[in-house]
């Protein structure tokens, strides 16, 4: 992992080519006569820079200020502003921002990280070692951040500043994917000078500037001059003049709007209509499908209650009696709509830590379901399921495995809730069964790590699952530098987790993004969903016309 | 605001006016058996009071008439038109759309006739009340009123049932929750309706003259006005009806009602929205049955409204 | 008459009270805490988190308490911060007013430059083709869902003719005759039922106008039809009507909720309907005080001008 994240090499190497194109360019304008046929493929390959891109989201973010709260990298319009010390590209590998290089020592405790020289922040303020530290200490504040935010560093003892451009990180365990954790989702950059500001005008590095922002009705945002990063002519990134987010909650909206000509660019088209616009609209419109960008998943409550081994001695029964009455086959046409495919594991085909040979979690059989959930004590009890009521495929999986569960005999109620409730639910263990979604992690152990190791606050707050073997395993993985065999590692751990059924993997949760094909040049989202990135993606996509 | 208010309209026509002399005096039964007569004169009565059978005899009779299990999915058997089997087609989880029309009109229905009757079981008693001792009594008593009517729009509903589902009420609970919101926004205009005869009946002579006598006051205002108001708030109730099933329905559309898989036609009508283009059918079933309900309650009621003020329906 | 106002507007007080004491008890029984989704699903220190925020947003004082200080500052006009996005609420409301009294009030207004003319015409040609249609229609209108309809309108008109976007706001202040294309579906919408119950009632006031013995009387003196009709009774027959309108318009303010979730309008029914959903308390008790004021002092002054305009009533 870390050997393929390192790229000393070619990246000076570019930087040097860099210079000297942009030193050639620059001559070239100056007084030699441009041919042609040279002009031409030029002028082919420089795409038309400009335009200003409406993008109509699902979702927005709540605040401003990019360290209190989340602003979700693949629907929130704000994430244009955000940039950070480690960027991604397309297939979701760490790749370099305002760090342009790190390595680790050998125990995996000290991280060092050297940034770019002359990236700036919004205003004009450097991006030295002091502001990062600055940052992360404000990251670890828990008046200031977020907690999901807080949780990716909460592994960071300090951070120290050697000299005007390298920062160290002192970690408290050894932590093989600290570079991962920090890319600029969640752990975003802002300007120190104009931190009283971060929750009315925020000042941050990335490639899009702050101009303003009405919550689920528009965000404005314009170019960074600025900004770090070029391509490979030497052009500075992004293209685009401006990025205008029209945040629209429903599908049918949303997609009326592209339709209509209001849009460029959708993040997604409902799975209702996904296979029907391809069809009738693919003329006009251009479609990216994004395979994951998440994972559909039923939790079970292992803390307290009927699925739960210490307060059932038939606890994994009952579970296995459920894992069994549910056809997962029904959820991909009914919910997905025959879109994506069904999950075994939490990451699908298209990462690259998708395992390899694993049980799967279960088999639809309704008369094994039925034979167990007889034999299980308990199995008459009612059993209580709970659904977040903001993503369509989350209670409509509940609406589904609940008739399937009450065909099986089960005495089953459903209740489709709001987020608050929800999480004081799941807090205080009220339910059995969570109809739940989470979105894609860069590196395994932001899953594995968080939910399935028994020490981690969030399993302990949701789930309260444990198995020593996995914990081992688990713990060990954040040690193991070589890639082959972590990913063989937690490909152990789904083995267990498909046995003891402390969740039962669903489906994957595709995405369909459609743009306007006339107008949108140059978008390519990442395979999870994410559109700004290095390499491709929103920075280097302009409008035509 | 007593005189507005007694003029204000349910639904865009006078609610009440004083009944002409002749029908005034008689006694509830007579005055019934004369409506039933006068029905019959008025086509939008007769119309309505068709459709009215049909509904409830629809509601009554849904054990028997429906053909499928509202909740029973099947996902192989999603989004199919109307055929033999399943007499409106199946909706996107694969359910009979027929059978579950069938028994969310039967709750929807229940619920407006239980919210409007509690309505006026309270409004009109408390209208009466205070609008035959007046004074303090009265004032206080608009004033409670006028509170209930500062709630704008659908917000007393949406605060009530929300606090319902909060609550972790189920089925029946929030749907009593839903009745009783609905009943207290619908006593207003009971209670104004009545109070407003009241005082107008108070000047009469036969209430001077049973008080001479010595009855009790409350007894003159009930055995004496009631009968008087009967007209104009059975018009009410029956346009209120059709109200209520209106804001139901915009209620469960927007995913306050009971959750799923109860059928129910405003939430059935949300869910469908997804499929609009693709299968326009599944969301025009429970539109159509909507406007129907509505309908049917409208025209009955502006039929009793022709009856029961002659001088609207001659010339 | 001065008297009269003056006790009424007296009255408005304990009126408002107890609005806002019942407001207050109704996000008081709500189970879930707005603190729970701040502080999110991971993290350390989560009771610390929680400590601090339940700090700052005065969750830990006693009921009586918060309700006596909330009051005292809404008096002044500081609602406080939403829970949910942490800026003041006073802005925010105040943003998401004026869309809605935009909608409101043109579709309001739609509505009665339709139904006027119409119920007009349909009693003065009682039981003509007219009369009937408009019977008819302004039945349709008042049982046919707000929502369905509206909702057809965007099939037609945006997804297969394309004269008008589907959803979207622009303020009239910045782009007058751009925010004009994203009004009408939303305005019609809203106009058609109002504009149905508008032409009942237009009708049946004048009918009932037109049975007075005054009319006859001003026919026998010799007056035109027309006279008879525009002169007379359609001035007193408006009185009801317009005070009535009046009164929709206040209703409407909040009912709104349903068109602004179809259109995507930023209009205060829908702020208030999902900071319900996201138990944001002081922005639902902020809405909910100010729509309910907002309400009742037009409720208000369209009774004083229905006695204005109506000099036979008696101030009761």
């Amino acid at each position: 992992m870390i050997d393929e994240a390192i790229k000393k090499g070619p990246e000076r190497t570019r930087r040097n080519f860099l210079k000297a194109t942009t030193a050639l360019a620059g001559a070239a304008v100056a007084g030699l006569p441009a041919t042609g046929p040279a002009v031409a493929d030029a002028r082919k390959r420089n795409p038309k820079r400009g335009g200003t891109l409406r993008f109509g989201t699902r979702d927005d973010s709540v605040g401003l200020d990019t360290h209190r709260n989340i602003i979700y990298f693949v629907s929130h319009p704000l994430t244009g502003i955000t940039g950070g010390l480690v960027d991604f590209d397309d297939k979701m590998e760490p790749k370099p921002a305002i760090a342009e290089s790190w390595d680790a020592s050998a125990d995996l405790k000290t991280w060092t990280f050297k940034l770019k020289r002359g990236a700036e922040f919004h205003n004009g303020e450097t991006i030295d070692a002091q502001a990062v530290k600055w940052n992360i200490e404000r990251i670890k504040d828990p008046k200031m951040s977020h907690a999901f935010t807080r949780s990716v560093v909460s592994g960071v003892e300090r951070v120290t500043v050697d000299d005007k451009y390298t920062v160290r990180f002192h970690l408290k365990e050894p932590d093989v994917a600290l570079d991962i954790n920090l890319i600029y989702y969640p752990v975003n950059l802002m300007a120190p000078g104009a931190a009283d500001k971060a929750d009315t005008e925020p000042v941050n590095c990335g490639p899009f500037k702050f101009k303003s922002w009405r919550r689920l009705d528009r965000c404005e945002l314009v170019r960074f001059e600025n900004f770090y990063e070029t391509d490979a002519e030497g052009n500075s990134l992004p293209y685009l003049d401006g990025l205008i987010g029209l945040p629209k909650k429903e599908d049918r909206v949303r997609l009326t709007a592209l339709r209509t000509g209001e849009l460029d660019l959708i993040d997604n088209v409902a799975y209702a209509d996904a296979p029907a616009f391809k069809k009738d609209h693919g003329k006009t419109f251009e479609t990216w499908p994004v395979p994951q960008v998440g994972t559909a998943m039923m939790f079970f409550n292992l803390k307290n209650g009927l699925l739960s081994d210490k307060d059932n001695p038939d606890a994994h029964l009952l579970r296995q009696a459920i894992a069994h009455a549910i056809d997962r086959e029904g959820i991909h046409q009914a919910v997905f709509n025959g879109i994506g495919s069904i999950a075994n594991g939490f990451y699908s085909a298209a990462s690259p830590w998708h395992p390899k040979d694993i049980e799967p979690s279960s088999k639809f059989d309704p008369d094994k379901a039925k034979a167990l959930r007889k034999k299980a004590k308990g199995g008459d009890e009612r059993l209580t399921i709970i659904a977040n009521d903001t993503f369509p495929y989350m209670h409509q999986s509940g609406e589904l495995v609940h008739a399937m569960l009450k065909d099986a005999g089960f005495n089953v109620v459903l209740e489709i809730l709001p987020s608050p409730v929800m999480l004081d639910k799941q807090t205080k263990g009220d339910f059995n069964i969570d109809s739940t979604a989470n979105s894609y992690r860069l590196d395994p152990d932001g899953w594995f790590g968080r939910n399935i190791l028994s020490s981690a606050p969030e399993n302990r707050r949701r789930i309260g699952y444990k198995n020593e073997k996995a914990d081992q395993i688990i713990l060990a993985a954040r040690q193991e530098r070589d890639r082959a065999k972590r990913r063989q590692m937690y490909a152990d751990v789904e083995t267990l987790v498909n046995r003891d059924l402390p969740m039962l993997y669903t489906h994957y949760v595709p995405l369909l993004m459609a743009g306007n094909r006339a107008r949108v040049k140059g978008y390519l989202p990442s395979f999870s969903g994410p559109w700004s990135y290095t390499g491709a993606g929103m920075r280097r996509t302009w409008i035509e016309g | 605001m007593s005189e507005l208010e007694a003029d204000k309209l349910v639904d865009g026509t006078l609610a009440w006016r004083a009944p002409p002399a002749p029908l005034r005096s008689r006694r509830l039964a007579t005055a019934l058996s004369n409506a039933w007569h006068e029905l019959r004169k008025s086509r939008t009565a007769s119309i309505g009071a068709v459709m009215l059978v049909l509904l409830f005899g629809a509601c009554i009779g849904t054990p028997w008439l429906a053909t499928h299990d509202p909740i029973k999915q099947n996902y192989r058997e999603r989004l199919q038109p109307p055929s033999e089997k399943h007499l409106l087609g199946t909706d996107r989880l694969g359910r009979d759309i027929y059978s579950r029309l069938l028994y969310g009109g039967r709750r929807l229905v229940t619920i407006a006739v239980v919210a409007v009757v509690l309505s006026l079981a309270v409004g009109v008693p408390f209208g009466v009340l205070t609008g035959y001792f007046g004074g303090l009594a009265d004032t206080i008593g608009m004033r409670i009123v006028d509170g209930l009517l500062a709630f704008p729009g659908l917000l007393l509903y949406l605060l009530f049932v929300t606090v319902a589902q909060a609550w972790k009420l189920e089925g029946v609970m929030i749907d009593l929750v839903l009745v009783s919101a609905l009943a207290l926004a619908g006593m207003p205009e009971k209670a104004r309706l009545a109070r407003g005869s009241v005082l107008a009946e108070k000047q009469k002579e036969y209430v001077e003259a049973s008080r001479a006598v010595g009855d009790a006051p409350v007894n003159i205002a009930l055995s004496q006005v009631l009968p008087n108001i009967v007209s104009p708030l059975i018009v009410t109730a029956t346009v209120r009806l059709g109200f209520v099933i209106l804001i139901v329905a915009a209620l469960s559309f927007l995913g306050l009602g009971t959750p799923p898989p109860t059928p129910d036609w405003g939430a059935d009508l949300s869910a469908a929205r997804d499929y609009m283009e693709t299968h326009p059918l599944i969301a025009a079933f429970p539109g159509l049955a909507i406007c129907y309900t509505v309908l049917a309650f409208n025209l009955f009621g502006d039929g009793l409204r022709d009856i029961l003020d002659p001088r609207l329906a001659e010339r | 008459m001065l008297a009269y106002t003056l006790r009424r507007i007296a009255q408005l007080v304990p009126v408002l009270l107890v609005l806002s004491m019942a407001v207050f008890a109704f996000v008081e029984a709500l189970p879930g805490s707005i603190v729970d989704t701040l502080i999110g699903t991971e993290g350390g220190d989560i009771e610390e988190a929680r400590a601090i925020l339940t700090k700052e947003y005065g969750l830990d004082r006693p009921v009586h308490e918060r309700y006596v200080l909330w009051l005292g500052r809404a008096l002044q006009g500081d609602f406080g911060k939403s829970l949910v996005t942490r800026r003041p609420i006073s802005t925010e409301l105040l943003s998401r007013i004026p869309a809605t009294v935009y909608l409101a009030s043109v579709g309001i207004v739609l509505s009665m430059l339709i139904a006027v003319p119409l119920g007009t015409f349909a009693a003065v040609r009682r039981n003509s083709a007219v009369d009937y249609t408009a019977q008819v229609t302004s039945l349709a209108g008042i049982s046919i869902p707000e929502f369905w309809f509206a909702i057809l309108c965007v099939l037609l008109f945006s997804l297969y003719l394309g004269w008008l976007p589907s959803s979207g706001y622009v303020s009239p202040f910045e782009d007058f005759w751009g925010s004009l294309q994203f009004l009408i579906l939303p305005a019609a919408a809203i106009g058609f039922r109002q504009a149905a119950f508008t032409t009942r009632l237009t009708r049946s006031s004048m009918l009932d106008e037109l049975s007075k013995e005054y009319v006859d009387t001003a026919r026998a003196l010799g007056h035109s039809e027309r006279k008879v009709i525009f002169k007379y009774t359609l001035r007193n027959a408006m009185i009801p009507t317009i005070t009535i309108s009046g009164l929709q318009l206040a209703n409407l303010l909040g009912g709104t909720v349903v068109l602004e979730s179809i259109f995507a309008w930023p209009g205060i029914g829908r702020a208030i309907f999902e900071a319900i959903l996201q138990r944001d308390y002081p922005l639902i008790q902020a809405g909910v005080l100010v729509l309910g004021f907002i309400v009742v002092v037009m409720n208000l002054l369209v009774d004083l001008t229905y006695r204005l305009l109506n000099p036979r009533v008696k101030f009761a």
